[in-house]
């Protein structure tokens, strides 16, 4: 019991920075360098492993508010909205994209917690979900780095149920060994090398090493990926290396090192909405100018009732009342989009292609209403959710990008929307609710 | 000799349908006569309905406004193959309460009933079932909601308050006498040799409840002695839904209320369901206790944390947001940290917890084996103290899954095994048998009916089960007659 | 297959308030001819019984004007400029239902320009309801006293329309509608009056809200409640109807023909019923080889079934012709 106790008295006197001053003092007898190392090898009990120190990140400001971090961190979420053009641009609909996960020692680390290999793998899922969600005529195939040899963990496929499944068990994927980036990138490219022109191809690598591990000459690999269009983008767990840097850059893809847990999904969700197509592949391409664009035949199939008589379907050869109907063969399929199995005709539904046209046409960025003053009347409420304004402007440091009265402004129909509003209404529903555009 | 249920702690069944309202069996109770002239208040219907379980309303929803009676079936087609057992459960318990009514072949609902609750829906009528409102006193301000808030908190936690202390000297402000009356005749306080209340074990057990169902368990105490103390049980019953439907903040007019409903005023007074100005006065108000009575899990802002931020001044908008948030943490080692300053919170954790220290907003106290056990002699079982832990958990810990550490869980529940290694069985010894043969041939015998809780062979003698005596008893005499 | 937790639910109901529309739907030449007035005292007593179910119900409701969206009710709102006085006979929440929805209703009403009447904004009036769902579901600091209670309510819409599909609202439609998956929100539609729209059929089935084309408009609040009440826990036991044939292929960006097999630009998803040689959405040219190509592997590029997507600009509605869709009532 004398123990226990004795933790706890020494567990209060972290817990509250108040009492120590600024946490400065703290500085000094914790030195913060390599500290996320350490921290593994210090810990006493089990128990402490689950504990963050969440206070360590933000910074208070001279009153000793943390307002303006929270404001920060809004402000920067809105001002990489703002970077986005808001009239129509050229997206890749069709994305095919292999995800290339570490599954080497490393990624045993404790840094992030509980482990990076259970998160990288958690975000991965919710990764691959939000990915199907807005991409839906899109197809992942996950590939693992583990003992010097890529292994393929999912095949390229069309359905989350199909990828998320590859990613559910956990033990099949426990780290070993080193990874290699070479063999893993040349298995993904592998994967690839039969798509036709005007889809995309991407590699998504979450790396948690610091080495590879490879046969022969990455270079080599990198040009063949170049030459290819492939864009390959890397989230690096500990730390940028050279090689990861260049695999990105020289291929148009990104590159970032995840800073904490949340940097991390940040800079993993940033990947989600399809890539802009961009004029260095366009010249690569047929080398005319001439864009990778096509006309690409589709069906749009009849939906099978739930009450119709039971068949066969050409997928599976499961028996089954509910189905797709392929319009050129006939042929009965599960699931749409796929290929159809019998005369390869691309499938698709109506709203999976609606799904993909509020990236095409996005809502125009609402303004920051700095002050009052230019307009003559101005409502009391938001107008989508009747959230009222606050009526003083709140104090505190003004920030870019965010109105001190919490008013942002549609450029079109004039109207004011609150903070959540304007979060939701780009983010979610991409029509503006007062033009209804 | 007494006997224990052996196996207490069987695993809680997931329940298929919501557990029906404390109230609803006592209404089944009644007569078809008592309950429709219940009915005749478009309040009551309202207030019932809502106390009923989804699919029931549903039922009465889609009858309400039709003209004529449905046959069964065209109802019953409705019905999902899988949901059959639930509607027809739905169907019989709505048929209890006499809302519809009991036929084989048509369905309609209690004409009276019908005609009520379409007038509480549309508005009109003349039965003044929603209140009178008081007159506008320009001399008075009108009372706050903190106020009443305020009020209906302080009544509810003294009398709380009255039964946690009772057993350790120091007792607190005292409720009325009629509170005391019923909390004797509930069963939760008891005299012993005349000395003062003492809790009881179902005192304790009710202490971890929710306030919600507390005050259930004790107003329907208090129809049950409404019934004794000659009261018209519908006059009780409808003044009691009448609050429910008030709106909190406004004060209404004692005028029309019946005699009963005017001597009622005094007790719920009492209980914090309604405040009034003075004794004497002609208007009463009443406190969200009354208002959020038939909602099934209220946010009753009376409880917990809310008030005890509200004291210390600077975060009182806070704590009204806020509504009803937990305030435990507990921690794996079986650490529990209570960020409260409300004494009633302090004193029912004190029932299981040992108290090690006290801050102004925070109360330490370790889960340890004394006072669990002190808890489970009590008469607290583990599952009560689990589910109060996990019902009051602070928001920090409601990210945890699963929310409480499964070890201290387990422990709680070791804990209270231990308690129940003996298990104690009426029956009969059997002994003195003349001979080996004699006592093994009944021995068989007995194994064949299965009564048989233990046996010793070297001393002739084993123990039977008081439902098998009688058939070992014939066979031994008819063998000992035989021979 | 156990009824859940008895949940409190939200309702954003969204009302389609043409006045031509509802012009029309009042003709006696209609089998069932449905005034605005008894339409709007069916729809009162419909809120107020999701209302009286439960204590904890939420309500918001939504008018879709001509040209012009607007909040007619919510439970955490006080809209109308002083609340309508206590009245011993009814129940305060309902009178406060009745008065607000009303008097906005009419004051709305009034300031319509009789001249041209723009189309009904019922996107803006669909996004209104998802923002309000967010902003109750999601309880962020600066949120006020009521919605602080920890238990979030399940929230549902409710679409009763009268207007025809208007063509051009297509994308920002099935953007609410996405949305509205994501939110978990079910979406269902009542068609009183007008032929049935494809967009609104879509919305209900994407999001297992149900679509129901009344028949019978004198029982409009028997159909009310019997298919919209009831939350979706009790919708596992009693079965709602549900709208199974729905159409799901694509009309063309050139003919607004229906297509069974279409060609869709790769930059912009825009959709033809054959070949063309540069995408009229997006001005990106076509090689020609791909043209020729596909020409050759479509040997008929003429529409499977040529036929209208919906008499969408026509404000002429047919009365008579859309009884076959949809399967409401006891079945």
């Amino acid at each position: 019991m004398d123990v226990d106790s004795d933790s706890d008295i020494s567990l209060f006197g972290d817990e509250d920075p108040r009492a120590k001053g600024k946490g400065k003092g703290k500085a000094s007898e914790r030195p913060r360098k390599g500290k996320a190392k350490r921290k593994a090898k210090e810990q006493a009990y089990t128990w402490e492993a689950s504990y963050t120190r969440s206070w360590d990140t933000v910074q208070e400001d001279e009153t000793g508010s943390l307002q303006g971090s929270v404001e920060d961190l809004m402000a920067r979420g809105r001002r990489r909205r703002l970077l986005a053009p808001a009239s129509a641009i050229r997206r890749t609909i069709i994305r095919h994209l292999v995800l290339i996960l570490d599954l080497s020692n490393s990624m045993m680390d404790r840094d992030f917690r509980p482990t990076r290999f259970d998160l990288a793998l958690r975000y991965a899922r919710e990764f691959v979900a939000e990915w199907f969600d807005q991409n839906p005529l899109g197809q992942i195939g996950v590939v693992g780095m583990r003992s010097g040899l890529g292994e393929r963990v999912g095949e390229m496929s069309g359905n989350p149920q199909d990828v998320l499944r590859s990613l559910s068990d956990r033990a099949k994927l426990e780290p070993a060994g080193e990874p290699s980036l070479q063999n893993a990138i040349e298995m993904a490219r592998g994967n690839m090398s039969h798509l036709p022109t005007q889809s995309s191809r991407e590699i998504l690598i979450i790396y948690g090493s610091l080495t590879t591990c490879d046969p022969g000459n990455i270079h080599e690999t990198l040009e063949v990926c170049v030459k290819s269009r492939i864009r390959i983008s890397i989230i690096a767990l500990a730390a940028e290396m050279k090689i990861c840097r260049e695999l990105s850059d020289k291929t148009g893809g990104k590159f970032g090192v995840a800073m904490n847990e949340g940097h991390f999904k940040d800079l993993l969700f940033e990947l989600v909405p399809p890539p802009v197509q961009q004029a260095t592949i366009r010249n690569a391409g047929s080398g005319s100018g001439n864009p990778p664009a096509d006309l690409m035949m589709m069906g749009f199939p009849t939906r099978l009732p739930d009450t119709s008589t039971p068949s066969l379907c050409a997928c599976h050869s499961d028996m089954k009342s509910e189905g797709f109907l392929c319009p050129r063969c006939m042929a009965k399929v599960c699931d749409v989009p796929t290929d159809c199995d019998i005369c390869g005709l691309m499938i698709v539904s109506s709203p999976h292609l609606a799904r993909s046209y509020h990236h095409l046409f996005p809502v125009k960025p609402y303004e920051a209403v700095a002050s009052l003053d230019d307009t003559s009347q101005s409502a009391s409420a938001c107008h989508a959710c009747a959230r009222p304004f606050p009526a003083a402007p709140s104090s505190g440091v003004v920030t870019e990008g965010i109105s001190p009265l919490g008013r942002y402004r549609c450029p079109d129909c004039h109207h004011d929307f609150c903070t959540e509003c304007d979060v939701f209404v780009h983010d979610v529903v991409h029509c503006c609710p007062g033009c209804g555009k | 000799m007494p006997s224990i249920q052996a196996l207490s702690s069987t695993p809680l069944d997931i329940p298929h349908t919501v557990p029906d309202h404390a109230l609803l069996p006592f209404l089944r109770s009644q007569s078809q006569n008592t309950l429709t002239r219940l009915y005749q208040r478009p309040s009551s219907c309202l207030s019932i309905l809502r106390l009923l379980g989804p699919l029931q309303r549903q039922l009465i929803m889609n009858l309400l406004w039709l003209e004529s009676a449905i046959p069964v079936s065209t109802m019953a087609a409705w019905v999902v193959p899988d949901g059959k057992k639930l509607y027809n459960e739905a169907l019989s318990a709505v048929v209890g309460l006499h809302i519809i009514q009991n036929s084989t072949v048509k369905l309609a609902l209690n004409p009276t009933f019908k005609s009520s609750l379409r007038q509480a829906i549309t508005g009109g009528g003349t039965t003044s079932s929603f209140g009178v409102p008081a007159e506008k006193d320009e001399k008075r301000q009108p009372v706050g909601i903190d106020t009443l808030d305020a009020y209906a908190l302080e009544r509810w936690e003294t009398i709380l308050h009255y039964m946690v202390s009772s057993g350790q000297g120091q007792l607190p402000t005292k409720p009325s006498q009629g509170v005391l009356f019923l909390l004797q005749r509930s069963g939760l306080m008891q005299t012993t040799h005349g000395s003062a209340l003492q809790i009881t074990s179902a005192g304790f057990q009710f202490l971890l409840h929710s306030p919600h169902d507390q005050l259930w368990s004790l107003l329907l105490q208090y129809l049950h002695m409404a019934e004794e103390r000659q009261m018209d049980l519908v006059e009780v019953l409808s003044f009691l839904f009448m609050l429910s439907t008030m709106e909190l903040g406004r004060e209404y007019s004692a005028d029309s209320l019946s005699e009963t409903q005017k001597a009622m005023l005094e007790d719920l007074r009492d209980y914090g369901l309604i405040w009034q100005r003075k004794g004497s006065s002609k208007c009463f108000s009443p406190t969200r206790l009354a208002t959020t009575l038939t909602c099934l899990s209220p946010p009753l802002p009376t409880s917990s944390t809310a008030t005890s931020v509200t004291t210390s001044g600077t975060e009182v908008s806070l704590s009204s947001t806020a509504g009803p948030q937990g305030f435990i943490i507990l921690e794996t080692n079986y650490r529990v940290y209570a960020y409260t300053n409300n004494p009633l919170q302090t004193a029912v954790l004190n029932l299981f917890i040992t108290m090690k220290y006290r801050f102004p907003n925070l109360v330490v106290g370790m889960l340890t084996r004394e006072s669990v056990r002190k808890a489970l002699s009590n008469g607290i079982t583990a599952d009560q103290i689990i589910s109060y832990l996990v019902a009051h958990a602070h928001p920090q810990m409601r990210k945890n899954n699963p929310l409480l550490p499964v070890t201290v869980q387990d422990q709680i529940r070791l804990w209270e095994l231990e308690r129940n290694r003996l298990k104690s069985a009426e029956g009969f010894l059997y002994k003195d048998f003349a001979s080996q043969a004699d006592y093994d041939y009944v021995l068989a015998y007995a194994k064949q009916l299965g009564v048989v809780l233990w046996e010793n062979t070297t001393k002739r003698s084993f123990f039977g089960t008081l439902e098998g005596h009688a058939n070992i008893r014939g066979f031994i005499e008819r063998r000992s007659g035989a021979s | 297959m156990e009824a859940e937790a008895d949940k409190p639910s939200h309702l954003a109901v969204i009302v389609d308030l043409s006045p031509t529309q509802w012009y029309l739907s009042a003709q006696a030449s209609n089998p069932y001819p449905l005034s605005i007035e008894s339409f709007l005292s069916q729809i009162l007593a419909f809120l107020n019984a999701h209302i009286a179910t439960k204590n904890e119900n939420t309500l918001a409701v939504f008018g879709a004007f001509p040209g012009k969206s607007v909040m007619l009710y919510a439970s955490t709102e006080t809209l109308v400029d002083e609340p309508p006085p206590l009245d011993a006979n009814s129940y305060p929440p309902f009178k406060m239902v009745d008065t607000t929805v009303t008097q906005r209703i009419f004051r709305e009403l009034d300031t319509i320009d009789p001249g041209d009447e723009p189309p009904c904004a019922l996107v803006g009036a669909l996004t209104k309801a998802l923002c309000y769902i967010n902003r109750i579901t999601l309880p962020s600091i600066s949120t006020s006293v009521a919605e602080g209670s920890t238990n979030v309510p399940d929230p549902r819409i409710l679409i009763l329309s009268v207007s025809p599909d208007l063509s051009s609202s297509y994308i920002p439609i099935m953007n609410a509608i996405f949305s509205a998956q994501k939110l978990k929100v079910t979406i269902d539609v009542c068609k009183i009056y007008g032929p049935d729209t494809v967009f609104l059929q879509q919305a209900a089935h994407l999001t297992n809200g149900s679509y129901i084309f009344l028949e019978r408009r004198d029982a409009l609040l028997q159909y009310l409640i019997m298919s919209f009440l009831p939350p979706p826990s009790v919708r596992k036991v009693l079965a709602v109807p549900r709208q199974d044939k729905i159409d799901f292929r694509a009309a063309c960006f050139c003919h607004k023909n229906i297509v069974d097999i279409g060609f869709v630009c790769s930059v912009c998803l825009s959709i033809f019923c054959q070949p063309v040689p540069v995408c009229s959405t997006c001005r990106t040219k076509f090689p020609i080889k791909a043209l020729q190509r596909l020409k050759s592997a479509c040997p008929s590029p003429a529409p499977a079934t040529p036929r209208p997507l919906a008499n969408l600009n026509n404000a002429v509605p047919r009365t008579t012709e859309a009884t076959n869709h949809g399967t409401p009532g006891l079945r």
